[in-house]
């Protein structure tokens, strides 16, 4: 019953504009998934979600929804429906009138409408305030509404841009379980956009990862996390961030400070330069005590201590990462002081090895 | 008078309202001061004159006897002034009785008159500036250009745009007229019957009050966010269901504050019906604020019976303005 969703090297370029918003996107979205579209602003998240709706043209490429071909079709023929970010509800219908206002229009009769609107209500906790306007509920029920709307019409497909953006951090921590949850009970085919990795992270079924219009990978959660495809997926994905950084390469090991970390064979191999960016999260480090030949001296800025798990930040001895801070997980509840000098290594088998020409990962095994 | 019921120890009304009266003046002298002057010019710009008028209108003032001494120069140089024997009278309701009995005047025709014109202008001022605000919301070629056309209308005198379309509409030399006689229509004699020559007032002040209905619904076209159009298009709506579900409810509040204006300032449309018009055929195109103007000022000036002709116009705008607002509340607008 659920549906899939092709882009088929969709390209959008703004009318005055020379580079495209998108870049010929080409992402599969399976029938029945939550695939979460996320990138830093500006990288044309919006632009595709609303290339799908039909809001905004396509320069070139194509659109599929399950077997049709949407590209051209209007908004009102491709059967989807949208949450936008403002959620964008009727000031003059009550809410029961803006949940089945695209049932109206469909030319259903009263008695459908309401109990459709019935039910949606039951399911988003909206019954009390079904004969308010908009403007009298809070901005966590404007957004139920705002579901609301979107699932009485049952669609092929559901879009939401940035949908918690306007909810205080708690209740977005909560909406959002909320509606991962009703998607998997709908099954309905769902493309969300988000800056937020988090958000990310925790409701996609899969994600897809942009950058200036232009698509980085696409996988499930733990995979990004765990096998980035580029620098730009490595240090997007994850809180906190991974760290990264240039280091020479000598006789196969990358110079840290004093320390020398031996690169696997395929990664020099595909090595063209005799520099390497390497990439290492913060739970990827080990304290260790004394002298090894692939440790290397930080010096502590700062220790974050959250009870379960502690974070240090410290600055790198002899060497500089792109963030001019590190930061490495360690041990609760027995944190070195600030300003005290500590020794980490790299898990070996932890270490991301990218190329610095293209920032593209090499292989480690 | 003898019994005052206490509302409870230790608040006698007296003494209590005074030191009230004391405090609010001790603590907020500053803001009394501050707007001492604007009352002070509203009390002598706008409420002298209203309660001045309001009174004439129970007298039979007029130019004969509007003064209160009449005084003759005396040899020595010097005034000798006596009480006006013939002065204006207090006369009660007489101006009022006279002119809602047509016993002076003709206040029911000009009254159907002002409805008249006053709907018809309204009517035609909002929708067409509806239509050209919706028409150059858009994006085109030469939007601006267009925009500044529109608003020249506005920018002329009232007075110079009537006596062009007086001119226009002119029996015998008129462009319409000869436009009219090109396509084989017999010219028409524009001022010689009442409708004909309400028809050409009507078309002359729609011409000149389009361009600020359509300047503020293009504002409140703007003020509209996008997303209701995206979210209504994705709710399946058509173009004609957008703007019968989105642009207009959107454009509620102006509307409403915009025809509320337009009334009462058509209502009181003095120079277009003067010039154009000039109450031709024999005074059958006049309204209210015409004719309070030939009470005052033309023949036997009848201060009085003026000042009766504006308190009527005025009670009549209270009260629409007052019905008006209540039907907004009625719809849920908060005004
Ligand atoms: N109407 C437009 N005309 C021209 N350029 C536009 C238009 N809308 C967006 N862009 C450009 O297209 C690019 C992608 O915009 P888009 O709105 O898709 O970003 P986004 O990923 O949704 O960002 P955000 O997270 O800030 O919402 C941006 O560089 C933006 O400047
Ligand atoms: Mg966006």
């Amino acid at each position: 019953m659920s549906t899939p969703v092709v882009f088929d090297a969709a390209t959008r370029v703004y009318p005055g504009s020379t580079t495209p918003a998108v870049d010929s996107l080409d992402l599969e979205v399976r029938a029945g998934e939550f695939l979460v579209l996320v990138g830093p602003s500006g990288c044309g998240k919006s632009t595709s979600l609303r290339m799908l709706a039909g809001l905004e043209d396509v320069t070139s490429g194509a659109i599929r929804i399950g077997e049709r071909d949407v590209t051209h079709l209007r908004p009102k023929d491709r059967d989807i429906a949208m949450v936008f970010q403002s959620y964008a509800l009727y000031p003059h219908l009550t809410v029961g009138e803006n949940m089945g206002f695209a049932l109206k229009i469909a030319g259903l009769s009263k008695a459908e409408i309401t109990a459709r609107v019935t039910d949606a209500a039951k399911v988003l906790d909206l019954e009390p305030y079904l004969d308010r306007k908009p403007k009298a509920l809070s901005g966590g029920q404007r957004q139920r509404v705002a579901m609301g709307r979107a699932i009485v019409r049952e669609p092929q497909v559901f879009l939401m841009d940035e949908p918690l953006s306007n909810l205080d951090a708690k209740l977005r921590v909560s909406t959002r379980t909320q509606i991962a949850a009703l998607q998997r009970r709908l099954g309905i085919t769902t493309v969300y956009v988000t800056h937020d990795q988090v958000e990310a992270m925790t409701m996609g079924d899969r994600v897809a990862v942009l950058k200036d219009g232009i698509l980085q990978q696409v996988a499930a959660p733990l995979e990004l996390y765990d096998k980035p495809a580029n620098a730009f997926v490595a240090g997007f994905i994850g809180s906190p961030a991974m760290n990264l950084g240039t280091f020479r390469v000598e006789d196969g090991a990358a110079v840290i400070g004093e320390a020398r970390v031996p690169l696997p064979r395929t990664a020099t191999a595909a090595l063209t330069e005799s520099e390497v960016v390497l990439g290492f999260r913060p739970e990827a480090l080990e304290m260790v005590a004394g002298y090894a030949p692939d440790a290397f001296a930080v010096e502590v800025l700062v220790a974050e201590e959250l009870g379960s798990e502690a974070f240090l930040y410290g600055t790198l001895e002899g060497a500089s990462l792109r963030d001019p801070q590190l930061v490495a997980k360690v041990a609760p509840r027995s944190v070195p002081p600030k300003g005290s000098r500590v020794h980490f290594r790299i898990l070996p088998d932890r270490m991301h090895v990218f190329s610095p020409a293209t920032g593209e990962a090499l292989p480690t095994a | 008078m003898t019994t005052v019921i206490s509302a409870g120890p230790g608040h006698e009304p007296g003494p209590a309202r005074r030191g009230r009266v004391r405090r609010l003046l001790d603590r907020h002298w500053y803001a009394w001061a501050m707007v001492l002057p604007t009352v002070l010019v509203l009390g002598v710009l706008v409420l002298y004159p209203l309660f001045q008028g309001i009174y004439q209108s129970f007298t039979d003032l007029n130019e004969t006897n509007n003064r209160d001494l009449i005084c003759t120069q005396t040899l020595g140089g010097g005034e000798d002034c006596v009480p006006n024997p013939d002065r204006a009278q207090f006369v009660g309701l007489d101006n009022y009785v006279d002119l809602l009995t047509g016993e002076r005047g003709h206040f029911w025709l000009l009254l159907v008159n002002t409805v008249v014109w006053t709907g018809a202008c309204v009517f035609f001022h909002y929708t067409i500036g509806l239509g050209l605000a919706v028409l150059l919301n858009r994006t085109f070629r030469g939007r601006s250009l267009y925009r500044v056309l529109l608003i020249v209308p506005w920018a002329v005198p009232a007075f110079v745009s009537a006596f062009a379309w007086k001119f226009l509409f002119n029996p015998r030399f008129g462009l319409i007229n000869s436009l009219l006689s090109n396509v084989g229509i017999d010219p028409v004699d524009w001022f010689n019957h009442r409708w004909t020559s309400m028809f050409a007032a009507i078309v002359t002040n729609v011409w000149l009050g389009v361009p600020f209905m359509m300047v503020a619904i293009l504002g409140g076209l703007q003020s509209i966010p996008a997303d209701l159009y995206e979210a209504a298009e994705m709710d399946g709506a058509t173009p004609w269901q957008r703007f019968r579900h989105v642009t207009l409810p959107g454009l509620r509040p102006v509307s409403s504050t915009v025809i509320l204006l337009g009334t009462i300032w058509t209502f009181n449309m003095f120079p277009i019906i003067f010039f154009v018009t000039g109450g031709e055929p024999a005074g059958e195109t006049e309204i209210l604020v015409t004719g309070a103007f030939r009470a005052a000022f033309e023949g036997l000036r009848n201060y009085s019976l003026a000042a009766t002709y504006g308190v009527l116009i005025l009670s009549m705008l209270v009260v629409y303005a007052a019905m008006y607002r209540r039907v907004l509340r009625s719809k849920g607008e908060v005004w």
